[in-house]
């Protein structure tokens, strides 16, 4: 489950999910909502990549891989619709992105360290993070 | 959170003791309106958490468009002692060496008349924005490398776009020194590769302009500016190169705070000392990307004299001159009561008085050409520098209007075919990609840049020159 809380100069990221892999599943879902214009119809060009990513820490690892999403979305136009985590750990990760090129119209800046938190809760986990838009 | 007390007619601070970890004040130029409006989002407490870093000296530092940003507020600046201070990119944010340049036309808006239209239609198809990045110059391995290492004089030099005098008329003629090209990584190289020459989105723009008012005849005359004249302010930075320069050091030194023994109220502040590897390098890079910046509107002003070419005439075109280009978000080292501070001004712009040797001879007697852009649909502001910048903000003033209201909250308040719609009965013409992004950019998101610009001349820190009135906008 994921919200957006929109402040006075970013966007804000709000997971929570029971899982740490869901939380990636949701977060990976919220930028894709963000990339896709809203007339937008599914039939660009179906690719897939492979991403590695690691990190210091949980959050960092966050982090990483929206910083993965941002790059193939302005780099190669692509909106992710699935992706399977191969590798998992609060370290690093590896995982299958496939999605659909597209034409993301509002370019995400950068994924900011600014409140940035990925933690278990008392019935899962919960995960912060402040796009610049 | 400790309320700002009142220090004279136009400046409030945050004394250090506020909090045990602030090492220096904090202080905020505004009126009280716009300190109440400061005071309803998390900007003052960020100011303060930008007061604790190590080496700041003086007093974090806010200007009247000051706004919540993540880890530095907007419209914010900090200075910090070299060798040994830190240097912070989040301190000059993603967008490195976003940034105002400001052409003049030999024309006035009456000799326009009804081209208007066509020239920022030109202008729309010239300057591609958004995520577009047809025209764009694509460029490579030492080629772009050039342009990182010596700027918008790379661009002139190598490519033929623009002038010597473009690059005479602008802040640091165009090159930020000692930018190192192999310390901006592969991915930051991949972003930027096709987006030389774009505007970008956001709140990116190019906007066509007449000269309404003229409210210091001296300076104006200096900056080539008379009443009715046609003007063009292009808005735009460093695109996706300089977001992933910010990117890769945000993370380096985010996982070198322990090994320099430093800690930070917010991870967004990541640092490290000027004197370390991790701060060398980003200095370098980031003199990069600043570079990449004022070669991107270099580009961007050639085109929109295409434009001016296609609308108008070659004789029009050629005749076009550029008033001068600011840096609103850089970090850079200057000589400041006797010492070597390293200045992050994130929202900032710097405001050197007449007399500085840093501006041009020609505008030396009326201080450094500042421009302010209000928001879409409103006036804009030609300042220029005074003494005051000097004593009492590092030789800076403020940079636009400030956003008032979120994004999201702008789209509650108006749809972008409306708004379209309410500035061409406006008599504005607009260009963009996209009517969300339109919306986002509505004025009453911003603050009134009326407000911003009385309040730093009431400061001392820069004097107004001209209002600038919009034509018609392209939107990024």
């Amino acid at each position: 489950m994921y919200r957006w809380i929109d402040h006075t100069g970013e966007l804000e990221l709000r997971v929570e999910a029971a899982t740490e892999t869901a939380v990636l599943e949701d977060a990976t879902r919220a930028l894709a909502e963000l990339l896709r214009r809203d007339d937008e119809a599914r039939d660009g060009e179906a690719v897939t990549r492979e991403v590695t990513v690691d990190a210091d820490d949980r959050a960092q690892l966050l982090a990483a891989w929206l910083e993965e999403l941002v790059f193939l979305a302005e780099t190669e136009a692509v909106i992710p619709e699935r992706v399977e985590f191969e590798t998992l750990d609060e370290r690093g990760l590896r995982a299958r992105v496939a999605g659909r090129r597209g034409q993301p119209p509002h370019l995400v800046k950068a994924v900011t360290y600014h409140r940035l938190s990925f933690d278990r809760t008392g019935s899962g986990w919960a995960a912060t993070v402040v796009l610049d838009v | 959170m400790s309320e700002p007390r009142r220090i004279d007619d136009v400046l409030w601070e945050i004394p250090r003791d506020a909090r045990p970890d602030m090492r220096v004040p904090a202080r905020v130029f505004a009126d009280e309106e716009l300190l109440a409006a400061i005071a309803s989002d998390r900007s003052l407490e960020q100011l303060q958490n930008v007061a604790t870093l190590p080496g700041v000296v003086d007093a974090a530092l806010a200007m009247p468009d000051i706004h919540q940003g993540y880890g530095f507020p907007v419209g914010g600046l900090a200075a910090t002692e070299a060798p040994d201070g830190v240097v912070s990119p989040g301190g000059v944010g993603y967008d490195i060496n976003c940034g105002v340049r400001l052409l003049a036309a030999p024309f006035s808006a009456e000799e326009l008349g009804d081209r208007r239209e066509a020239l920022v239609h030109a202008i729309s198809r010239a300057v591609p924005a958004g995520a577009g990045r047809d025209g764009a110059l694509a460029l490579r391995g030492e080629r772009l490398d050039q342009v990182l290492r010596e700027g918008a004089q790379a661009v002139v030099r190598e490519h033929g776009l623009g002038t010597a005098d473009d690059v005479e008329r602008t802040e640091s003629a165009g090159r930020l020194p000692g930018a190192e090209p192999a310390l901006v990584s592969p991915r930051a190289r991949e972003r930027g590769r096709t987006q030389l020459g774009t505007l970008g989105s956001g709140n990116h723009f190019v906007e066509v302009q007449r000269v309404d008012r003229v409210l210091d005849a001296d300076a104006a005359a200096a900056f080539g500016l008379r009443e009715e004249q046609v003007t063009v302010l292009i808005h735009s930075g460093s695109r996706g190169l300089g977001h992933q320069v910010c990117t890769d050091y945000v993370r380096t030194m985010d996982s070198a705070l322990a090994r320099h023994g430093i800690r930070l109220p917010d991870r967004q502040l990541s640092c490290a000392p000027l004197s370390s590897l991790e701060g060398r390098e980003y200095m370098a890079a980031m003199a990069a990307a600043a570079n990449f910046a004022w070669a991107n509107r270099q580009a961007i002003a050639h085109r929109i004299r295409e434009a001016i070419d296609t609308a108008v005439g070659r004789r029009e075109a050629d005749g076009t001159r550029q008033v001068y280009d600011v840096a609103h978000n850089v970090a850079k080292v200057e000589r400041h009561g006797g010492r070597d501070v390293c200045v992050h001004r994130k929202g900032a712009t710097r405001a050197f008085p007449p007399g500085s040797d840093d501006i041009p001879a020609d505008y030396r007697d009326a201080g450094q050409p500042v421009f302010i852009p209000g928001s879409m649909g409103t006036s804009s502001f030609v300042l220029a520098g005074r003494a005051g910048s000097m004593e009492r903000s590092f030789g800076t003033t403020c940079h636009g209007a400030g956003r008032r209201l979120s994004r999201t909250g702008a789209r509650k308040e108006i749809g972008g075919a409306e708004l379209r719609r309410q500035l061409e009965d406006a008599g504005i013409v607009v260009r963009s990609p996209s009517n969300r992004g339109l919306a986002e950019e509505a004025p009453f998101a911003y603050k009134d840049v009326e407000r911003v610009v009385d309040v730093v001349e009431r400061a001392g820190l820069a004097a107004r020159v001209a209002q600038l009135r919009p034509l018609g906008v392209v939107k990024g």
